[in-house]
């Protein structure tokens, strides 16, 4: 029962229709509803007196709230999604371990330990924010787990790394804070293990949104690369690819878009895990037609779950985490429990 | 009438008869738990800042063997008692430390220090070995501690804060202490009521404590603690409907409840995005959003002690400063 070309051709163009038409409509519902009780009419015209169109009059406030905030967080929502989907294929591949993401590789660990380096050792004496000091730590996770798993590629050895790399971050996050000089009252460090959407504008639009494009645009022109490695790295030097600068290329740009994303809005499990895997069963394995896939569907992902964790407990917000992760880990059993089966 | 009450109070006058001194075996109800204090203590501990200063104040310094869990540092008044006390750990410590120091009596701020899941010990980890353990009446009303900072279900009064000065008065038999300075903190707060009286019935406030992210979610106060009390005793409204002490609110829920004046908590501690204020004061005039707040507007931001808005000896400070800033704002009708 094989396809034409033409006709996969025009199912992929309407697939992808439908998926950007989808992630627009989520974005509009994430702009659409919140604390701040705003008509619909005063959300659009707040919307289109901001691009430039109109000038209505609409309350500073809720024209501030609607497009400083809500826009602004649904719009990092969609990038983080992709830019995590994105680098969880880049990783699958290159360490041809369907369940190598960059939350189970412990990044988020090492942008926890970088965070609280910055506010309670003071590195940097106040010259470097709390982002930077996370995006240092989760480039130091990440930088440990690929020199551990180094080598001969298997499942365990990366896992096994990831493992190592999130309790050593774990301990010296903990560590820190137990030593510092005051009484923690209760409030814990749950941020940078949960993530969140609540802090982000527009700067951090801009930011998230210029990362994941450049990203996406170095992982699809090794497209072809990253499909000879899914047969391992000798099939691909037999292919006559540059084995090494292709890995070290892909980590980098992989270990810079997550750090980025971390540093952000902390740590947001499964994503990078689910998000490949279900591209995959849309699209193949094909890495030129996945990696847009993943973008777009991961992107529609994180802005519905964002929306999710925002209603579903009104006022109060749930973290991300616990949205993705709620869908993520009956998936990741799924996989575990195939990969069983396979062996 | 209530002038010249309060005249008399800050005289310092006794106005009831003076304290019986303590019978033991002293038997008291205490969170909960029935205590029994055999002698006065000789060689207490106190867990948590607030129970520690409240023993300083009542003069007991040479009758502490120990402190722990300290938010910030001792009040002036009292740093040179209080260096006469060693310092077990600043944060918490454990309960070998605790016990090392041969105490015979444990005062506690906290059930999250010593209580059913206390990070120290519990109450019969202590009992086994004879040390009688007494915990603020302030923190036993607040339950589901163990994840968050707990809820309250009944707006905290100060009545409980002069309880317990009156009960640890009683245990160390020094009740008259314990009365005087009870006396001068019911005046105080009396000379607050009186100068605002109702006065204050169209503002509304918001304490915020600290947020992870300076922009992300902020820790506020909820409706019934000790911000709470202050809000009430002025007759303002907090603009917070939450009976958890410290719930995570966004800046558009704020926003859509746009307060009169912003009441932020400065500290010691720096584990926290916006522990410092002036990272909070940045925020508040460059947030698209919180930049046009009323009260970010017309300059009405407060900043105050964060462990006023946590019922401490504190508090009443924070009362009288939260009081000075409505009137100066000119909100008092």
């Amino acid at each position: 029962m094989r396809r034409s070309r033409t006709a996969t051709f025009a199912i992929g163009i309407v697939g992808t229709g439908l998926v950007i038409i989808a992630l627009f409509v989520a974005i509009a519902t994430a702009v659409a509803i919140g604390e701040m009780v705003i008509p619909i009419d005063r959300t659009v015209a707040a919307f289109t007196n901001r691009l430039g169109l109109t000038a209505i009059t609409v309350p500073r406030l809720e024209e501030a709230v609607i497009w400083d905030y809500r826009l602004a967080r649904s719009l990092v929502a969609a990038s983080c999604g992709a830019g995590l989907a994105i680098s969880g294929a880049i990783l699958q591949s290159l360490l041809r371990n369907p369940l190598a993401e960059p939350y189970v590789l412990g990044i988020s660990a090492g942008a926890s330990t970088g965070a609280v380096s910055v506010m309670l050792l003071g590195f940097g004496a106040g010259a470097i924010s709390l982002s930077v000091g996370a995006f240092g730590g989760a480039l130091a996770a990440f930088a440990f787990v690929v020199l551990l798993s180094n080598g001969r590629q298997t499942a365990d050895r990366t896992i096994l790394a990831g493992v190592a790399a999130s309790q050593l971050f774990n301990a010296l996050t903990s560590y820190i804070v137990s030593t510092s000089a005051n009484a923690e009252q209760a409030r814990s460090v749950m941020f940078w293990m949960l993530g969140s959407f609540a802090g982000v504008r527009w700067p951090e639009v801009t930011l998230s949104a210029s990362v994941v494009v450049v990203g996406l645009v170095i992982c699809i022109w090794h497209a072809r690369a990253l499909d000879a490695f899914t047969f391992g790295e000798d099939a691909a030097r037999s292919l006559g690819i540059a084995v090494q600068r292709v890995r070290v290329v892909l980590l980098l740009v992989t270990a810079l878009m997550t750090a980025t994303m971390v540093s952000m809005v902390g740590a947001i499990g499964f994503v990078g895990l689910v998000i490949p895997h279900a591209a995959r069963f849309i699209v193949g394995p094909g890495h030129i037609r996945l990696l847009p896939a993943c973008a777009l569907v991961g992107a529609l992902f994180m802005v519905v779950a964002d929306i999710v964790a925002r209603i579903v407990i009104a006022p109060q917000v749930l973290p991300i985490g616990i949205v993705t992760a709620l869908v993520g880990v009956p998936f990741f059993s799924v996989i575990l429990y195939r990969a069983r089966k396979a062996a | 009438m209530k002038l010249a009450l309060v005249a008399t109070l800050f005289a310092g006058l006794p106005f009831a008869a003076v304290a019986a001194p303590t019978g033991y075996p002293l038997a008291l109800e205490n969170c909960g738990t029935q205590i029994s204090i055999e002698k006065a203590p000789q060689r207490a501990v106190g867990l948590g800042q607030n129970s520690t200063e409240i023993m300083l104040m009542l003069g007991l310094a040479d009758r502490m063997a120990g402190s722990a869990v300290w938010v910030s540092p001792v009040l002036p008044e009292l740093a040179a008692d209080n260096a006469k006390v060693q310092r077990i750990a600043s944060n918490t410590p454990n309960f070998e430390a605790v016990v090392a120091r041969n105490p015979d009596f444990i005062a506690a701020q906290f059930l999250t220090s010593v209580g059913p899941k206390g990070r120290v010990g519990t109450r019969e980890q202590f009992a086994d070995l004879g040390v009688a353990s007494y915990i603020s009446p302030t923190d036993c009303a607040v339950t589901d501690n163990n994840v968050s900072d707990g809820t309250r279900k009944q707006m905290l009064t100060m009545d409980l804060l002069y309880q317990e000065i009156d009960e640890l008065s009683r245990i160390f038999d020094v009740a008259e202490r314990g009365r005087n300075l009870i006396d001068q903190l019911k005046a105080r707060e009396a000379a607050v009521r009186t100068r605002v009286a109702d006065k204050a019935s169209d503002v509304s406030l918001v304490y915020w404590f600290s947020s992870a992210d300076v922009a992300g979610d902020a820790w506020v106060a909820g409706k019934n603690g000790a911000s709470g009390y202050i809000t009430k005793v002025i007759g303002a409204r907090n603009v917070i409907d939450s009976e958890q002490e410290w719930p995570l609110v966004g800046w558009e829920a704020i926003a859509s409840r746009d307060p009169s004046v912003i009441v932020i908590g400065t500290m010691d501690r720096r584990t926290q995005g916006a522990d410092d204020p002036v990272v909070k004061k940045t925020f508040l005039t460059s947030d698209p959003v919180a930049s046009k707040l009323d009260a970010v507007e017309k300059g009405r931001i407060v900043e105050m002690d964060a462990q006023a808005m946590n019922p401490t000896i504190r508090t009443i400070g924070g009362l009288e400063l939260i009081a000075d800033a409505v009137e100066r704002f000119g909100l008092l009708k």
